[in-house]
């Protein structure tokens, strides 16, 4: 197990969530497949990039949870999308909705 | 990540409820199908809007699937009921509940409310049939040509997948391949206990079975309404068997009515 990502504070722009959800993928890389060292960018996609399946995506949910608490619901926001847009969603696709969704949180 | 230990396997469980920590009016289990499924299949398609409908929503990993355990053995239908009543009971869950199961789940889901019919409060079958002996002679056939094709001729097989279904179903084959492989799934399930009809008729809560209009399964309907005492049918047109996936939305609004129905019918019956 990799230790838990640091608890620094949320900040609702896209380079610090990008740099959260990179902490998050790597870990569950690590976590699930033992991978090390993957490059995760904006236009990096879950499926093919990252060999994700649809289960690693609900381990990421419960990540999503425990970084942002309700502020964020990664199961709504996919089940809102059609088969092919989760098949090519990217990481830059998420890191939009996070930093939507943070700011609505912050307005309401 | 939830794990539930049964006493015989460690089963992945995702439980879901109303927002703000607002009382469930009920609970409804969902069961997911064989090899190249999981929990995932409700997580992202209708389980969210269950939820904001005022529902405790429970998902797992069947035995072998998912984030679940995968022991070596004990795949029949009977094992996977066991699972089934196990984790309701590990999880504190003793009332009727409202079953949901796609393709093999509504298998296990319609077997656990004949083993227990006062435990059902109903059963969604979604691409779905009771466990019939033609049933497992259907599923001893798929499965042949999975354990022939896929897990002992798996590079042939990945290759042809690969080029005419495309990346992701290749991976998925794959991963059902080493299912397959690693477990006696492929011989347990079509030795599986059937059902009588004298059982079947026992289910006097409502079901409900969804079809899409272009699958093998959808000619079932008329059987399932003349063999259960209280069974509605519904045929989606444009789609095959993965209609819980492609068209979460008329699958879920069918599956709500049915559920908000029989809990009225109840409160009428005991208030």
């Amino acid at each position: 197990m990799t230790p838990p990502t640091p608890h620094t504070p949320v900040t609702a722009d896209e380079r610090s969530v990008l740099a959260d959800l990179t902490g998050l993928l790597t870990r569950l890389l690590q976590d699930e497949y033992g991978l090390d060292d993957i490059e995760i960018d904006l236009q990096t996609t879950f499926n093919r990039d990252l060999e994700l399946e649809s289960i690693d995506l609900v381990t990421l949910a419960g990540l999503l949870q425990e970084r942002y608490g309700d502020r964020v619901n990664f199961a709504e926001f996919l089940a809102g999308m059609e088969f092919d847009e989760i098949i090519e969603l990217t990481v830059g696709r998420l890191v939009e909705y996070v930093v939507t969704s943070l700011k609505a949180a912050e307005a309401s | 990540m939830a794990m539930v230990d049964t006493g015989s396997v460690r089963l992945h469980v995702q439980r879901i409820g109303p927002r703000q920590g607002r009382p469930a009016t009920a609970t409804v289990v969902l069961v997911h199908g064989l090899l190249t499924d999981s929990l995932a299949s409700y997580y992202f398609t209708v389980a969210p809007a269950f939820a904001a409908a005022g529902l405790d929503v429970v998902m797992y990993d069947l035995r072998g699937h998912g984030r679940s355990g995968r022991p070596a053995a004990g795949y029949t239908l009977d094992d996977n009921i066991d699972d089934l009543e196990a984790l309701l009971d590990r999880l504190g869950v003793t009332g009727p509940v409202h079953l949901v199961g796609n393709s093999y789940g509504g298998t296990i889901a319609f077997g656990y409310a004949a083993r227990h019919p006062e435990r059902a409060a109903s059963v969604s079958l979604v691409e779905s049939e009771p466990a019939t002996a033609a049933w497992a002679v259907k599923l001893g056939g798929i499965l042949d040509r999975v354990m022939t094709q896929l897990a002992h001729h798996e590079s042939d097989a990945i290759a042809w997948i690969t080029a005419n279904r495309g990346h992701n179903t290749a991976r998925l084959a794959k991963g059902a391949a080493r299912l397959a492989r690693e477990t006696s799934l492929g011989r347990d399930i079509p030795a599986s206990r059937v059902l009588t009809d004298e059982r079947m008729a026992a289910v006097r809560c409502p079901v409900l079975g969804l079809y899409g209009a272009d699958s093998d399964l959808a000619e079932l309907a008329p059987w399932l309404r003349a063999v259960l005492p209280d069974c509605r049918t519904v045929v989606i047109p444009g789609h095959e068997h993965s209609v819980l996936v492609e068209a979460s939305g008329t699958v879920g609004g069918h599956i709500l009515s049915l559920v908000e129905k029989a809990g009225r019918v109840a409160a009428e019956a005991t208030g």
